[in-house]
């Protein structure tokens, strides 16, 4: 067991996982946090807390996390390398472990450009790969990025993000497998709307035997209305939301109903290629729906182990 | 000026050693000015190479080559046949050239003979120190014709911090507090004064924090 | 576009001053490399007589000198001398033409002119005759210098060399006497060079002059002692004049048994036109110098001189020369008691000889030739030089009339034209900036090895020496390389300023566009921007890349095969003499000398190639930094050196493989740095 946090276990005993996104607030309101955790408490594995999601500035991550774990919801801390430098970093990381979370995502992060401060400066001293390797380095020799000891344990269970659309299309697998080289768990990739592409992109995987290396969960963004679909096809960097899921949504009588079952029927697809060790959905202002959703694809009660 | 420094001849070594026909491609501006990229370093470098070739006992050739400027297509294209008859190109040029290079001879093996330091000044034969960062919106308006950007270690714009200490910052004594000595300027320019305004908050967007930069002018392109 | 470097502008200082154009730099630079023979070949390629000028020379080169700025100027004469001395001379074979012209020329009158025009002639493949009037060929060499400054047996070798090319020398022939000049032709002589130069005394002017015994011409005087004469002497004599033949006189009256000798001149010592050295040297032998003084008339008893009445002379206003005009002080007459005086205030050709056959000067004393510098007189094929047409002048003027006068005849001779001749403006040297003078080192002229008073006053021997090997190429080491040093190229210059910046002396300068001068006089050819200027623009004359690449290359193709093969880079600035090269190389075959002009020169590139041909090992022998021209080099060549080391290590070479050599302040190496060296090469894993 790397932390033996729940998500963990769950992968490691070749279940389904369900993880969802639960984005801290633009304010300081800790009931926002607890009343995203309660809503997705029994639906979801853990639950990924967004760092300053889309460069847009919001609570903390790490007190996102904190604020779930005292509900008993087991969170997924997101870190990215936009906005700390290795040593801020690295101390973030110690005090996750401090307060007992047991997950991080390891990301880049938007472009501050996109966000609500695009005149910022973006730190960027290392990238995501470099920033794996840390942690992983920092959890199985305790060790600091520049080799000194740790004094302690920093049980995390690493995970990465994957974007199976963006291009170039064929160096996608490649850099994956830096990805897990570098130390990945487990992958949480871009919301999928086209699945032979991501099919494809699987067989990649499968082909270098990648999904034997780590647990991959799909990711899922429910569709709440046609507005929604065109936006993410023509504004969303590295998502690729093909026309005849925009067509679908425009010519649905009840987009929201059109938006569950697309999203459903892509799960139930997912679950049939080798591989997909579980999903993670990113119902950005949708959190009310994950319930719905997880019930509907068949994925509860979630497991105990 | 674009201040450029050799690699190290180890480095460079490693870097060409698969490739049999090397040319070595000289760059007669910054780099030549930095004492990286003119005919005479190629000339050293090239040398180097093919003793330290002629001593693994690995075989090849080494040419000599030099434009005016590796950072104009005009001038790289004057030398598309030599670059043609080799197996890779070590450029002495700073890496917008190496990478024009790379550009405009796009099946080819480029290599960086040369790091690329600074924007700087020549303080004396064989000393040059940073100036500026290029950050796309000069403030030595405000701070008496010193940047504090390029020069100050923290980049503050509203300097000194507590650890100027005589002159020097915290980082080395070797390194001047570019807030002293911008506080001494304003001083005898008699525009103290300036120091009371505070900084507002800096758009990085034209530094290269908004992504890779470009300049257009309208009325030349065409 | 290299900027064109021929015009006279650009001829060294030295070259410019000499009448003749001889290139001094070139023969100074190849007696600095112990070049020796080349360096008479350089010499003799230009001047017939460089024995002769070795000694005689007035040596406007050096007057003009630039190393004059800095200290003094570099001893050019008697580097000439050095030159034409040694036994190297004698290896010297004349270019001669292929085919004679079957053209006859008759030179009347065999001094420097007359030998300068037959010897020039002669090598353009025309027959010469001179006529000498006199017993002895030579002119005023051998009848108006006294031996003890131009030994007799010097002068006859010069001739023998010129004789040897064919001229033929006939003595005892008056030509306008026992010749008439038209005759010449009907000899076959399709052109004549009139030389007869000065021989006639000028007279004071004063009574008792004439009828009295005891008064003597100075070249009547001069002329007696070199023949062998002996004329009679006084115990007590004055010398009426300043020129070098009143010196010359002086000197040679104490020689035949003077007592006191006095010169009386009308000006000051710093007016005198005889050479400041022989006046020193006259002095140093006892020669009283009675300035500012005039003689008035000379006293006699029983028809004999008894003392000759002067009057003290004060400079008034400069007169139409620009010398300031002596004028008497009345009362201030004084006598002075002797019994013999000697007129030198100055000679004229013998040219009422000619005064029937050809025009003469306005005032009737000299030749007339036109003003073209053709040195046509006013009778087709008759030409005119020397102090016959200038009055009385120097050898080296007398030379280059000669050689004037070989160009004029033979273009006649073919095709019956007549050059014209632009006369150079002669301009005096360029001065050197101030900062290049402080930066440049001083190092002593040679102080001349002459004999000891006592022992020149026993007869005519040569008063003084010629310099030893080690010393001449020392000396010519302190020769400053005027032109020879950087040239821009602007075609390839980038504004780095490099240059500006590394140069010892701060001689190039930059425009605000960028522009880079250098001031190829200023420079000094140290070659530091040579090898410092990253876009290679700048060349050299001086040991140039190119040149020390070839010396490399073709010292080293010789010894290959030996172990460990080493290549020392020599800094001719060392204190070694020529056996030390020598045995150099007989007791280390494997070492390659390159000698170069400074090892500041040396770059990282040359010591690349080096190892690219073959050595196992390369110093850089640099000499004691006393010796080198430009200060602060030390630090330089140890920067260089180990920052080439550092590259050769990362190449795969062993730092034993590279080292620098101090140079000991005495020879080339010492042995046991040397077998210490290549002990370490040999050890090396």
């Amino acid at each position: 067991m790397k932390s033996g946090s729940n998500l963990e276990r769950i992968l490691e005993s070749g279940q389904f996982a369900v993880t969802a996104e639960a984005g801290p607030p633009k304010g300081t309101s800790s009931k926002v946090v607890q009343r995203k955790g309660e809503l997705l408490k029994f639906c979801c594995d853990a639950l990924n807390v967004t760092d300053n999601q889309t460069a847009i500035v919001r609570m903390s991550s790490l007190s996102g996390c904190v604020l779930l774990k005292e509900l008993g919801v087991e969170p997924i801390l997101q870190m990215v390398v936009r906005d700390r430098n290795r040593l801020a970093l690295q101390s973030d990381i110690l005090g996750a472990a401090a307060l007992g979370i047991g997950n991080m995502l390891c990301l880049s992060g938007d472009h501050q450009k996109f966000g609500n401060h695009p005149t910022a400066k973006g730190v960027y001293d290392i990238d995501s790969i470099q920033f794996i390797r840390m942690v992983k380095e920092m959890r199985d020799e305790h060790k600091f990025l520049n080799g000194e000891e740790i004094s302690g344990d920093v049980p995390l269970f690493i995970g990465a993000a994957a974007n199976p659309f963006a291009d170039p299309f064929e160096f996608r697998v490649t850099r994956l497998a830096k990805k897990i080289r570098a130390g990945a768990d487990f992958i949480q990739t871009q919301g999928i709307f086209d699945m032979s592409k991501f099919a494809e992109w699987m067989k990649g995987v499968r082909d270098r035997g990648l999904h034997k290396k780590t647990y991959i969960l799909a990711g899922l963004i429910p569709i709440k209305s046609v507005g929604m679909a065109r936006y993410m096809r023509n504004n969303v960097s590295g998502l690729d939301v093909p026309q005849d899921v925009v067509d679908r949504m425009a010519n649905s009588k009840d987009p929201k109903a059109e938006g569950v079952k697309i999203c459903l029927e892509t799960i139930e697809q997912l679950k049939e290629i080798e591989g997909i060790q579980g999903i993670h959905i990113m119902a950005v202002a949708w959190e009310d729906i994950v319930p719905r959703l997880v019930a509907q694809a068949g994925l509860m009660p979630r497991p105990i182990v | 000026m674009i201040t450029v420094e050799q690699k190290k001849i180890e480095e460079i070594n490693t870097m060409t050693k698969d490739y049999s026909c090397l040319l070595v491609l000289g760059c007669e501006m910054c780099a030549a000015i930095s004492f990286a990229g003119g005919k005479r370093q190629v000339a050293e470098l090239a040398a180097a190479i093919r003793l330290s070739r002629k001593g693994s006992g690995e075989e090849g050739e080494v040419f000599e080559e030099s434009v005016a400027r590796q950072c104009e297509p005009e001038f790289i294209d004057l030398v598309k046949d030599k670059v043609a008859d080799c197996d890779a190109v070590l450029s002495l040029a700073c890496g917008a050239g190496v990478q024009l290079m790379a550009e405009r001879f796009s099946d080819k093996v480029l290599l960086p003979g040369c790091n690329t330091t600074f924007l700087g000044v020549t303080e004396e034969l064989g000393v040059w120190s940073e100036r500026c960062v290029g950050c796309g919106s000069c403030v030595l308006d405000k701070t008496a014709g010193l940047c504090p950007i390029a020069r100050c270690s923290k980049q503050l714009l509203n300097g000194p911090c507590g650890g100027s200490m005589k002159g020097k910052c915290e980082i080395s004594k070797d390194v001047d507090c570019v807030w002293q000595l911008i506080i001494d300027r304003l001083s005898r320019v008699n525009q103290l004064d300036k120091l009371e305004e505070i900084f507002p908050v800096k758009d990085w967007t034209p530094a290269g924090h908004g992504g890779p930069r470009k300049l257009v002018r309208e009325d030349l392109k065409s | 576009m290299r900027k064109s470097n021929k015009s006279s502008a650009n001829y060294p200082p030295c070259k410019y001053a000499c009448p003749i154009l001889t290139d001094v730099r070139e023969y100074v630079q190849l007696i600095a490399e112990r070049k020796f023979t080349d360096a008479f070949a350089s010499i003799r390629r230009q001047n017939p007589l460089p024995r002769v000028c070795g000694r005689i020379c007035t040596h406007p080169c050096e007057t003009a000198c630039k190393r004059g700025q800095v200290e003094e100027p570099i001893a050019i004469a008697s580097l000439k001398r050095f030159a034409a001395d040694g036994l190297w001379a004698d290896q010297y074979k004349a270019a001669l033409a292929i085919e004679s012209t079957g053209h006859k020329v008759a030179i009347v009158g065999s001094g420097p002119a007359g030998l300068a025009v037959a010897h020039d002639l002669a090598l353009l493949g025309h027959s010469v005759t001179i006529f000498e009037a006199l017993p002895v060929a030579g002119g005023m060499l051998r009848v108006g210098v006294p031996e003890y400054r131009l030994p007799k047996d010097v002068v006859a070798a010069e001739i023998e060399a010129i004789v040897a090319l064919g001229v033929e020398v006939k003595t005892g022939v008056k030509i306008g006497k026992d010749i008439k000049l038209s005759k010449l032709s009907e000899q076959g002589f399709q052109a004549v060079f009139l030389a007869i130069g000065a021989h006639k005394d000028r007279k004071l002017g004063i009574a008792g002059e004439d009828e009295l015994e005891g008064v003597v011409s100075a070249v009547s005087f001069l002329r007696a002692v070199n023949l062998g004469e002996s004329p009679q002497v006084g115990k007590q004599v004055a010398v009426v004049g300043g020129g070098n033949t009143a010196i010359d006189s002086a000197r040679s009256l104490l020689r035949m048994g003077a007592k006191v000798v006095s010169v009386v001149y009308r000006r000051s010592k710093e007016e005198m036109p005889a050479a400041e050295e022989e006046i020193e040297e006259a002095i140093h032998e006892g020669v009283k110098m009675a300035y500012l003084t005039s003689p008035v008339k000379i006293f006699g008893e029983d028809g004999r001189v008894s003392a000759l009445k002067c009057i003290k002379n004060e400079l008034g206003k400069p007169d139409a020369g620009g010398r300031r005009r002596p004028e008497p002080v009345s009362g201030s007459e004084f006598s002075l008691d002797v019994d013999m005086v000697v007129c030198a205030v100055g000679q004229a050709p013998e040219s009422s000889l000619f005064a029937d056959e050809l025009k003469l000067s306005e005032t009737g004393e000299r030749i007339y030739v036109e003003a073209s510098g053709s040195l046509a007189t006013s009778l087709p094929a008759i030409f005119a030089g020397g102090d016959a047409v200038t009055g009385p002048a120097t050898a080296i003027e007398a030379i280059a009339a000669g050689k004037q006068a070989a160009v004029s005849i033979d273009l006649y001779l073919r095709s019956k034209e007549l050059p014209s001749v632009e006369k150079d403006k002669r301009e005096e040297t360029q001065a050197l900036p101030s900062t290049v003078i402080e930066r440049t080192r001083s190092f002593s002229r040679p102080s001349k090895i002459n004999l000891s008073v006592d022992d020149r006053l026993k007869g005519f021997d040569e008063v003084e020496a010629c310099l030893s090997e080690d010393r001449a190429t020392q000396e010519a080491l302190r020769c400053l390389h005027c032109y020879l040093g950087a040239k821009v190229d602007e075609e390839r210059c980038i504004s780095c300023l490099t240059c500006v910046r590394a140069c010892p002396l701060g001689v190039p300068t930059v425009s605000k566009m960028g522009e880079i001068s250098i001031d190829s006089f200023a420079c000094q050819a140290c070659g530091i921007c040579v090898l410092e200027c990253p876009v290679q623009a700048i060349d050299i004359d001086l040991d140039s890349r190119a040149k020390i690449f070839k010396q490399m290359e073709t010292a080293m193709a010789g010894v290959q095969g030996q172990r460990p093969l080493i290549v020392g880079f020599f800094d001719f600035h060392g204190n070694f003499g020529a056996g030390d090269i020598e045995s150099l190389r007989r007791d280390y075959p494997n070492i390659v000398p390159v000698m170069v002009f400074g090892v500041r020169r040396i770059d990282t590139v040359d010591i690349f190639k080096a190892f690219a041909l073959g050595a196992d090992g390369v110093f850089i022998a640099r000499c004691p930094s006393d010796n080198d021209p430009f200060l602060e080099i030390t630090d330089r060549i140890d920067r260089r050196v180990s920052y080439a080391g550092r590259l050769l290590e990362a190449c795969g070479k062993k730092k034993e493989q590279l080292d620098i050599c101090n140079m000991p302040k005495e020879g080339l190496v010492e042995k046991e740095w040397v077998d210490a060296l290549i002990g370490k090469i040999k050890g090396m894993s």
